[in-house]
């Protein structure tokens, strides 16, 4: 045997060693190679699940310690869950991942970007280095752009904006769809403003547990101040963790529906409330990972889409549970930039398959990846195929004729 | 450990494809056995040149090769039992060259399987061994182990669709076997002899594979019995009626639970046995085969049998057959898959033997397979943490062999020897035959130094 494999650790330190049952379950079968993006796009084995759950069982049984090398391959994962839902002994692999990166977190070992991160957040409950206050800067080029009329005191609904949507103004199209959506359907709602803050979700997902109970605390306090029934959220990972990581780190009763805006956008268009007129064209989907297979939203943004009259609809080859990740999952970016792109690039070409004129997406961040790769393919072979979110898509029926008429 | 020789493999492929650090060597020392050896070094390797470099090489300062596809193996043959260098085939995944009028393809060893049928689809051509692992496993190492699959009863194994392959001799020749004509016979047939030799004679870098026209029509048929004995006569009636049927295979009571477990398609769960069975061919053709097939279920006291409702049932019945091994694995932490095969004519006896002997041991075992071929996966479900759990499931895999030879079967149908079955090869080789397949690797390899440790026995012990 190697010197190496000699190593021993102190037992206790790591949160791994709970899971020793959990990872000899996986019976090293291999079907996660046939859908790891990263492993699609590397052929890398100690970056598909198989190898992560070989390298955390090493460590469980005191062969290895956490090192930097470890952490770059557990960090190198977009957290899209395919290998999970794919794997047919059961392991969990997103929990394993999970303990891994916060034992990770607790050993330094860590990319420094959480550093940087880590700091935003806690200094201006935000990603960005603006101060909070700029939460609203995206309403100003709308016809009502007094940012004051979008925040009351009280409203039946709260729309939650998400970061990305406030600050980048690449995706300010997003909340500014959705408030005219929810301006035309007459619904009584408000935004919190700089009471909103960063949900948590990119400190959960790089290992930080302890970081969310604050923001779930302050987050959930401010919506119910607004007596509010519902809250409404356009970005996927924001949605998964109020819905799903929130309640774990809360003592209170959540008191108000939690609704992703592809699910309150179909409601709306049932209750006729909003009213579809036709487009044309051909359109595809894509399952954000955080909404589809991570969230359980399939249907509905489909649903939207195919209540648009006149368009033609095609799913993707792999859909729904089997969506392949855009890339953009899991802060793998600010990790692996060119890793994110080659990735993306792949799933524009799923995309173009399809022959779709438009991709939809339900996500501000698939939205961004997926565009950037269409225009390299644009470049490069001259395809054409607009990539547009759902909320944007449904504006654009709402308002269809208008111009023309 | 002595080293000097990293240097030179870097550059033969560039730093950047030779592995040493002890985390990613690690990742290069499973298969699907779960046993681990760790290599000394995992190299990964893009063309046949690097390939007999690394060879010429690995001679020189007497290091073990062993090649890796996608370490989806189930007899440990690309683990470095002997460590040395673990030759890492998957970037040479490439398609070369497709041939639809002479119904070929020519491939890289390390694509992987589903990828071939892949390549010829919008040709109405496919490329036939199916093994349940195609998703991952490579057409290397599926040649290396003469993979069969689901199809095996119609269309055969691996080895009856290779023309031709591109090798690195263990000494580092590069060097073409086979013909892509119909018919060959010019000298030995070698590529045959290459087939199922798990990496121990050679590096299979190309190969150029057969391909069939996609079948017109195909029905697929689901059929439950009160055991598996009954599934199994009905599977004996079925050949015996002439119908040679595309997939015919068995599933017990215990793998369909854990199966509905997993995938929640709504099998039966408190039937004995199960059949899946698919005809194809041309239209009419096959009605009457699926016909024959349904009535056969029928007269073997069938609970139920009925065909595939569409398209979408039928292709969640296959996912659930393919998914049998991993979700056995659900039920217990070990999973100790055995790939007993005897003539069709066996397999209810080869059943009975399996069930009197895990009564014996009180051990749980999941049995299914290509009952079709009378090659049979029980798979025994144990904690082989466990000391004497371990020492049981020794002892059980011993009388299943046992009873496989008793009743004129084969070790291994198509996972190969490896390690995990190389102290059995006695039970079935008559000495004269090992020593020469010794002979045979020996004048391959003089030195040893491909894939050591693999398909071979201390014969006197
Ligand atoms: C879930 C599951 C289902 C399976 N179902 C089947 C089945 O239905 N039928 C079946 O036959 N098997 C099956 N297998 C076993 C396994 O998938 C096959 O043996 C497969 O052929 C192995 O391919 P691989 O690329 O993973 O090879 P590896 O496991 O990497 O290697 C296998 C052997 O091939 C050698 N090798 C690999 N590449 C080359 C090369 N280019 N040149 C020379 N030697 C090489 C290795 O040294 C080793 O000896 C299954 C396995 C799993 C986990
Ligand atoms: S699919 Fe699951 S059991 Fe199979 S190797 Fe991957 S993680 Fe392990
Ligand atoms: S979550 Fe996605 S990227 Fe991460 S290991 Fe699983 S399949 Fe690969």
């Amino acid at each position: 045997m190697e010197p190496e494999a000699k190593v021993k650790i102190k037992k206790e330190k790591f949160e791994i060693l709970k899971k020793a049952d959990d990872l000899f379950v996986c019976s090293r079968c291999g079907t996660c190679l046939a859908y790891c993006p990263i492993y699609k796009q590397t052929l890398d084995e100690s970056l598909t699940p198989r190898g992560k759950m070989s390298l955390l069982e090493a460590i469980s049984k005191g062969k290895l310690e956490y090192t930097d090398r470890i952490s770059e391959k557990f960090y190198t994962c977009t957290s899209c869950n395919l290998c999970k839902e794919e794997c047919p002994s059961g392991v969990k692999i997103d929990e394993m991942i999970e303990t891994a990166k916060s034992d990770l977190i607790d050993v330094n070992k860590y990319p420094e970007v959480i550093d940087i991160l880590k700091d935003r957040i806690k200094k201006a409950y935000n990603i960005t280095f603006d101060s909070n206050i700029g939460r609203l800067d995206w309403v100003k080029a709308l016809p009502e752009g007094d940012p004051r009329k979008y925040v009351k005191e009280k409203a039946d609904v709260v729309y939650f904006v998400g970061c990305v949507s406030s600050f980048s103004p690449r995706s300010f199209g997003i909340p500014r769809s959705i408030v005219q959506e929810l301006d035309s359907a007459k619904v009584d709602y408000t935004l919190l403003g700089e009471d909103e803050w960063c949900c948590g979700f990119p400190l959960l997902n790089s290992g930080i547990k302890d970081a969310a109970s604050d923001m779930a605390k302050h987050n959930i306090e401010a919506v119910k101040s607004k007596k509010a029934k519902l809250l409404v959220l356009s970005c996927p990972s924001c949605y998964h963790t109020w819905k799903h990581e929130y309640p774990k780190y809360y003592d209170g009763e959540i008191n108000f529906e939690i609704l992703h805006i592809s699910e309150y956008l179909l409601r709306l268009v049932k209750e006729k409330k909003i009213r579809l007129k036709p487009l044309s064209g051909k359109i595809t989907y894509h399952d954000p990972c955080d909404l589809g297979r991570n969230s359980g939203v399939y249907e509905q943004p489909r649903d939207v889409i195919k209540s648009i009259p006149g368009i033609e609809y095609v799913d993707l080859e792999a859909n729904r549970e089997l969506s392949n990740c855009c890339g953009g999952g899991g802060n793998l970016e600010s990790v692996n930039q060119a890793l994110a792109s080659k990735i993306a690039l792949s799933k524009a070409d799923e995309i173009i398959k399809t022959g779709a004129d438009i991709v939809v997406t339900s996500c501000q961040q698939c939205n961004r990846t997926i565009d950037a790769a269409m225009k390299k393919k644009k470049k490069e072979s001259n395809v054409k195929v607009k990539v547009i979110d759902l909320p944007e898509l449904v504006l654009q029926s709402i308002n269809s004729g208008k111009e023309n008429s | 450990m002595d080293k000097k020789y990293i240097p030179e493999l870097e550059k033969i492929v560039g730093p950047e494809n030779v592995i040493t650090s002890f985390e990613e060597r690690l990742t290069y020392s499973y298969d699907s056995t779960r046993l681990e050896y760790l290599p000394d070094v995992a190299v990964k390797v893009r063309d046949a040149q690097q390939i007999s470099s690394i060879i010429k090489l690995a001679n020189d300062y007497n290091i073990p090769v062993t090649p890796r596809g996608a370490a989806t193996g189930l007899s440990g043959g690309c683990l470095a039992v002997k460590g040395g260098i673990s030759l890492v085939m998957v970037e040479m995944n490439k398609v070369l060259d497709i041939n639809p009028i002479d119904l070929l393809i020519t491939v890289e060893a390390g694509i992987v399987t589903e990828k071939v049928s892949k390549a010829v689809e919008h040709l109405k051509l496919f490329y036939p061994p199916d093994p349940g692992s195609m998703k991952s496993s490579t057409i290397g190492g599926n040649i290396a182990e003469n993979a069969g699959g689901l199809r095996g009863l119609k269309y055969g194994v691996t080895k009856d669709y290779i023309n031709s392959i591109e090798v690195v001799l263990p000494t580092g020749e590069i060097v073409n076997m086979g013909s892509n004509t119909v018919k060959a016979v010019t000298g030995y047939n070698l590529v045959d002899l290459m087939c199922g030799s798990e990496g121990t004679l050679g590096i299979i870098t190309k190969a150029t594979l057969g391909l069939l026209p996609v079948p017109a029509d195909k029905v697929s048929i689901l059929a439950f019995f009160k055991d598996m004995t009954d599934a199994a006569k009905t599977v004996r009636d079925i050949v015996a009626e002439g119908v040679i049927t595309a997939t015919l295979e068995i599933v017990d009571k215990v793998t369909i639970n854990a199966i509905e477990d997993f995938l929640k398609i709504g099998l039966d769960r408190t039937v004995g046995a199960m059949l899946l069975i698919e005809v194809d061919g041309q239209k009419g053709a096959v009605e009457i085969e699926a016909d024959i097939v349904m009535k056969v279920c029928s007269a073997n006291n069938a609970l139920l049998v009925r065909r595939a409702k569409n398209d979408k049932e039928r292709d969640e019945l296959w996912a659930a057959r393919r998914a049998a091994l991993s979700s056995l694995s659900r039920i217990k932490p070990s999973t100790i898959l055995e790939d007993a095969t005897v003539q069709r004519s066996k397999m209810v006896e080869l059943i009975n033997a399996v069930n009197e002997i895990a009564k014996k041991y009180n051990m749980l075992i999941g049995t299914f397979g290509h009952a079709g071929d009378g090659n049979l996966h029980p798979t025994i479900l144990t904690d082989l943490r466990i000391p004497e759990e371990a020492e049981k499931t020794e002892k059980v895999i011993e009388e299943i062999f046992n009873a496989t030879i008793a009743l004129g079967g084969t070790l291994s149908g198509e996972h190969g020897i490896g390690i995990t079955k190389a102290r059995y090869l006695k039970l079935e080789l008559s000495k004269p035959v090992y020593d020469l397949m010794k002979k045979i690797k020996n004048s391959f390899d003089p030195d040893n130094i491909l894939n050591p440790g693999k398909m071979e026995c201390n014969w006197d012990f």
